[in-house]
Parts: structure tokens; C-alpha cells; sequence
């Protein structure tokens, strides 16, 4: 058995903000008005045990569903780890809900880097702050719909946009963790990907937009956390000037068509809680050999 | 789904389309835009003295007024042309809406690809390539400046959304008008040749071909029956009937199938968020209107 770095599945929560596992008095206070039902399936496949067992075991989905806890819903949300048979994550519609993939996060634990790279990208944030860009990601496409959102821009980069901009709502060091693991992981997906013309018609961008998206997302709202980008040219100069304005851009989007749907004590509860603990994101991991 | 109202498209708004358009002086008198500022600023470079020229006599920026009157803006806008440091002058919180010399001059250069008195395999004529290129730049422009004094809630790439919403309008002024347009605007796009490497991809804007199948997009989930030519048969990458050597980009079967729904989308953050400032009387009267465009236009 070889010990492995681990993989926060609850960051996953951290972003989301899930109040700290085991506190019964603020998990109760933060129900919200429609239910939020949460599934681990079980996976047939026998690699992804591991996987299911650990985001069971961390309580991932439970804190999510105190995250979000201060959303109006209109209707029950369902949310559930599964085995897909695809490397992916997906918001299903009303009657589905939110499916998080065992196979998207076993990818992202093997793309994950064996140390620190020359960015910074470290293993743990690699891992964790990827498993939440996905899940918000996708939570953003659920709150487009479930709210009837009015969405002028392409839907895939609003996602995008909504999963950075609550990154960047819980103070610095989730901000770098979730921002840094997620552009390694884009980062990581361009040296792999071989755009041709007509993959231009994609409704996704290219993953090296996104990667200069989320770091000029983050960059715009706060600046002294994500300047060593810049200084090191990763964030282009000529972009970085504009991020100010693109973050003020999404921040209105949100409080205008997002804020009237959350129940405002309920978020202060909710943002009083602490979202990562100092081991978060490391969990040890056994790999079979 | 998401729920929808049927409002009617509006885009009056707009109309800015006004690129061409011969001068009605009753509408003039009836439409009265105080809150839109127009300027054609001389030129020192006498390369673009001839774009200057043209577009003062054709009464361009005018009929954009026009265009803009249904749209009540709680404060004023200018609209100007003019020679800039660079090719496109990015719209800034407060404005003034600029169009550059400088980007006619390279749009209409790019026209000068088709032959004179030809289309391309898609049907764009050299005016169209003109006329909708223009129409383009000034449309995406206005949409920012419209975005920025209406507090408009953007979700996606501003540059995309203000993409978005020029070929919307460009397509509630009829068939014709809307191929014309929304084929020449399509054709700036098709034609660059620029190629993205790196850093590139830090732009705030898409790619031209992200561009393209956008525009493409747009009018072919607007109207799929009308531009059903904008999309590739299957897995051929060709139109129906078209030969080989004139094969030509269109919208892959993948993207084509989400342009209604994405279509709808945008027509109902229209009218969500940009209908509540469009005086219903005044649009009417634009939208009755039907010569925006004239059969010359881009010549």
C-alpha cells in the first residue's frame, strides 16, 4: 500500500461553505425552505470504492447541503455522488439534480501534480480546489435554472463566473487554495487539449481561457492575494488591467439576480462558519497497488 | 426549464442598425433622442479621410439616434467615430461608444476578399461583408454602453454577451435584413486569419471562430428555419448539395442543437432586464420602419 496525498472532498465543502461537520445547532439553523436530499450511490466499479468511501466518510454532501442551506429553493434540490461511466459532472435538470461523478474525482486526484510546481499549484489545493470548482460549476448552472436567471453572456462561462466569484467570498486562503487548484487543473487540461476550428464551436471555452478567466476573476477581487500572478506574467499584464471591472461585472450579476433568492441570516450563519480546516484537503489516501 | 415570457422581440431597442437607411423626416421629427450624443470626429490620417467622408454623408451616426429612441436612457451617451491609437477602442465605464477608422478600413479591406459582384459559399456579398462588419461594431458597442447605464446584470464574458445581443437585434428587422447582416458580421470573423497561441487565450475577448459560430449560432436559433443553411449536415461539414472543393465552416450538428434553447435564453434576459427601459409606443414606430437598410449600403 503506498500512502497517497489526500484529497479534501470536503473541500468541497469549503466551498460550499458547509458549516463544520458534527455542529448539529448551526446545521439546523441553516435548513432551507425547500429540502435538500443528498445520496452517496454506491459504485459497481471496484476503483472507485475508495473514492465513494472517502467523500462518505468526509461528509462532503452533508456539508454542502448546509452550504447552501441559505437558498430560497423553489423546489427539493437532489444531490448525489455516483459512478457515471463518464469523467464528468453534470446538473441534471429538476428532476435529477446535481450528479457529481466518482470518475471526475478520481481524475482530478490522478491529474493532481506529485509536488509543488514552479507556479505554486501544490497537490492538495490541485486536488481540492478543483473538486470544488466542479461542483460549483455545476451548482452554478443549478441556481440559473432553478431561479430563472437571466443569463446575457454563454452559460458555460457563467458557471465559471459563479463558481469563482463564491471562491473569492470566504476570505484568502480559500480564495488561493480553490483559485490555485483550479488553474492547475486547466492549466493541465491545455497541454493536453488540441483545439481545431470547428472545436471553436464549442459552448465551453478553451481551457486556457478559462484558466485566465478564473485567475483574472480572482485577481479583480483581491488584488494583494493574486498580484505574484501578475508579477510573474501568468496573468498578462494587459488582462490584469481589466479584472477590476470583470470582477464588479459578476459581483452586480450575482447581487441582482442572485441575493433576492438567499435568506440573508441564514448566509450570516452560514459565512461565520468555518469553511476549511488547517487538514482539509489532506486526507490520507491508500492506493492499491 | 427555465420559465419563459413571450414577449415579443424586441429589439427595437436598437435599432440601431441604422447603418443604412434612407432619412425619413417624419420619423425624425417623431423620434426625438435627446440622450444620444453623436460625433464624427475628423481624421489626421487622409487614409481614412474617404471612411470619414462617407459616413457623415450617409447620415450614420443619425439614424443610430434614431434607432436608439425607444431606449430610455437615464443618462446621456455619446456615440462617436473617429481615427484611434488602434484598430477598436474598448467601450469604458461612462463611456463615449468609439468606432475606429481604423477598423473600417480593415473591414473593408477583408471585403475586398470577395469578389467584386460575388458571394461566397455562405452568400455573403462584398457590401454585406461591409455593411454587417459595421453593423457589428457599432451594435457589440452600444450593447456594452447599454450593459454599463442600465446597471444590466451580465452573466458570461461581456464582450459575448454584447455579441449576443448585436445579433438579437440584427435579426428582428426581417429576413433580409437579418441574413445580410448577420452573414457579412459573421464573414469579419470567418476571414481573420489570425492565429491564437499562448497568452493570446488572456484576452477579454473570443476567438474569431468562437465569434463566428456565435453569430451563426444566434440566427440560426432565432430563425432555424430561415437559416438552416447555417448549419452542417451531418458529420459532413459541408452544406446539402455542396461540393467538396467549396467546402465551408458552418455550425457543427453539436452547437447547433443548443442555439434555440440559447436563443431563448437571451431573448428572455432581454426581456427581463432591457424591455423595462423600451418605450413600447416609440418601438413601434421603429419597427415599422423597414428600410434601415437600403440596396446600396456598403458600396
Amino acid at each position: 500500500m503506498i500512502r497517497c496525498r489526500v484529497y479534501s472532498a470536503v473541500l468541497a465543502l469549503v466551498m460550499l461553505g458547509a458549516p463544520a461537520a458534527g455542529n448539529p445547532a448551526s446545521a439546523q439553523a441553516a435548513q432551507s425552505s425547500a429540502p435538500i436530499e443528498i445520496e452517496y450511490v454506491p459504485p459497481a466499479k471496484q476503483y472507485l470504492r475508495p473514492v465513494y468511501e472517502r467523500l462518505k466518510q468526509r461528509k462532503v454532501l452533508e456539508q454542502l447541503r448546509d452550504f447552501l442551506s441559505p437558498l430560497r429553493l423553489p423546489v427539493t434540490l437532489r444531490i448525489r455522488t455516483l459512478q457515471c461511466d463518464d469523467t464528468n459532472a453534470y446538473w441534471a435538470g429538476r428532476v435529477e439534480g446535481l450528479k457529481l461523478c466518482y470518475e471526475y474525482v478520481d481524475w482530478v486526484e490522478r491529474l493532481a501534480p506529485a509536488e509543488t510546481t514552479p507556479e505554486g499549484f501544490t497537490p492538495q489545493d490541485a486536488i481540492a480546489g478543483e473538486f470544488v470548482e466542479v461542483t460549483l460549476h455545476e451548482m452554478g448552472h443549478a441556481v440559473f435554472d432553478l431561479f430563472n436567471v437571466p443569463i446575457f453572456g454563454r452559460e458555460e462561462d457563467a458557471a465559471d463566473q459563479m463558481a469563482g466569484f463564491i471562491m473569492l467570498q470566504f476570505g484568502q486562503d480559500v480564495a488561493l487554495r480553490t483559485i490555485s487548484g483550479t488553474a492547475y487543473t486547466y492549466q493541465q487540461q491545455a497541454k493536453q487539449s488540441n483545439w481545431s476550428r470547428t472545436t471553436f464551436a464549442d459552448e465551453h471555452e478553451t481551457d486556457e481561457q478559462r484558466f485566465y478567466n478564473y485567475l483574472c476573476l480572482a485577481y479583480g477581487a483581491q488584488p494583494a492575494t493574486f498580484q505574484r500572478f501578475v508579477d510573474s506574467n501568468i496573468l498578462p499584464a494587459k488582462r490584469a488591467a481589466n479584472c477590476g471591472r470583470e470582477y464588479r461585472q459578476i459581483q452586480r450579476a450575482f447581487l441582482k439576480t442572485i441575493m433576492p433568492h438567499v435568506d440573508q441570516e441564514v448566509m450570516k450563519k452560514v459565512q461565520a462558519m468555518q469553511m476549511l480546516r488547517p487538514d482539509d484537503g489532506i486526507i490520507k489516501r491508500d492506493y492499491a497497488q | 426549464m427555465r420559465a419563459r415570457t413571450s414577449v415579443s422581440p424586441i429589439v427595437g431597442a436598437l435599432a440601431m442598425l441604422s447603418l443604412a437607411g434612407q432619412w425619413a423626416p417624419v420619423v425624425a421629427q417623431d423620434l426625438q433622442n435627446s440622450m444620444v450624443d453623436i460625433a464624427y470626429v475628423e481624421p489626421n490620417e487622409p487614409e481614412y479621410r474617404p471612411i470619414y467622408e462617407r459616413l457623415k454623408k450617409r447620415q450614420v451616426l443619425e439614424e443610430l439616434q434614431q434607432f436608439l429612441v425607444p431606449l430610455r436612457l437615464p443618462r446621456k451617451v455619446l456615440v462617436q467615430v473617429e481615427q484611434c491609437n488602434k484598430e477598436t477602442q474598448r467601450y469604458t465605464e461612462g463611456g463615449p461608444v468609439t468606432i475606429c477608422y481604423q477598423y473600417i478600413h480593415e473591414l473593408e479591406k477583408f471585403a475586398e476578399k470577395i469578389p467584386a459582384d460575388t458571394r461566397t459559399a455562405r452568400g455573403v456579398s462584398r457590401e454585406d461583408a461591409v455593411v454587417g462588419g459595421f453593423v457589428q461594431v457599432v451594435l457589440n458597442g452600444m450593447s456594452q454602453a447599454v450593459f454599463d447605464i442600465l446597471e444590466v446584470p451580465v452573466w458570461g464574458r461581456e464582450e459575448d454577451a454584447a455579441d449576443k445581443l448585436a445579433g438579437f437585434l440584427m435579426l428582428q428587422f426581417g429576413t433580409d435584413s437579418a441574413r445580410r447582416l448577420l452573414n457579412g458580421a459573421a464573414f469579419f470573423f470567418e476571414a481573420s486569419d489570425r492565429t491564437w497561441t499562448g497568452s493570446d487565450f488572456a484576452d477579454t475577448r473570443g476567438t474569431e471562430a468562437q465569434r463566428f459560430y456565435n453569430y451563426l449560432c444566434v440566427a440560426y436559433g432565432g430563425d432555424p428555419k430561415a437559416f438552416k443553411d447555417f448549419v452542417e449536415s451531418a458529420g459532413t461539414g459541408m452544406r446539402p448539395g455542396q461540393p467538396a472543393e467549396r467546402r465551408i465552416d458552418l455550425l457543427p450538428q453539436r452547437r447547433a442543437e443548443r442555439c434555440h434553447t440559447e436563443y431563448n435564453d437571451l431573448q428572455y434576459a432581454f426581456n427581463q432586464t432591457i424591455m423595462p427601459f423600451v418605450d413600447q409606443a416609440a418601438l413601434q414606430k421603429v419597427l415599422a420602419r423597414r428600410d434601415w437598410l437600403r440596396s446600396d449600403d456598403g458600396k
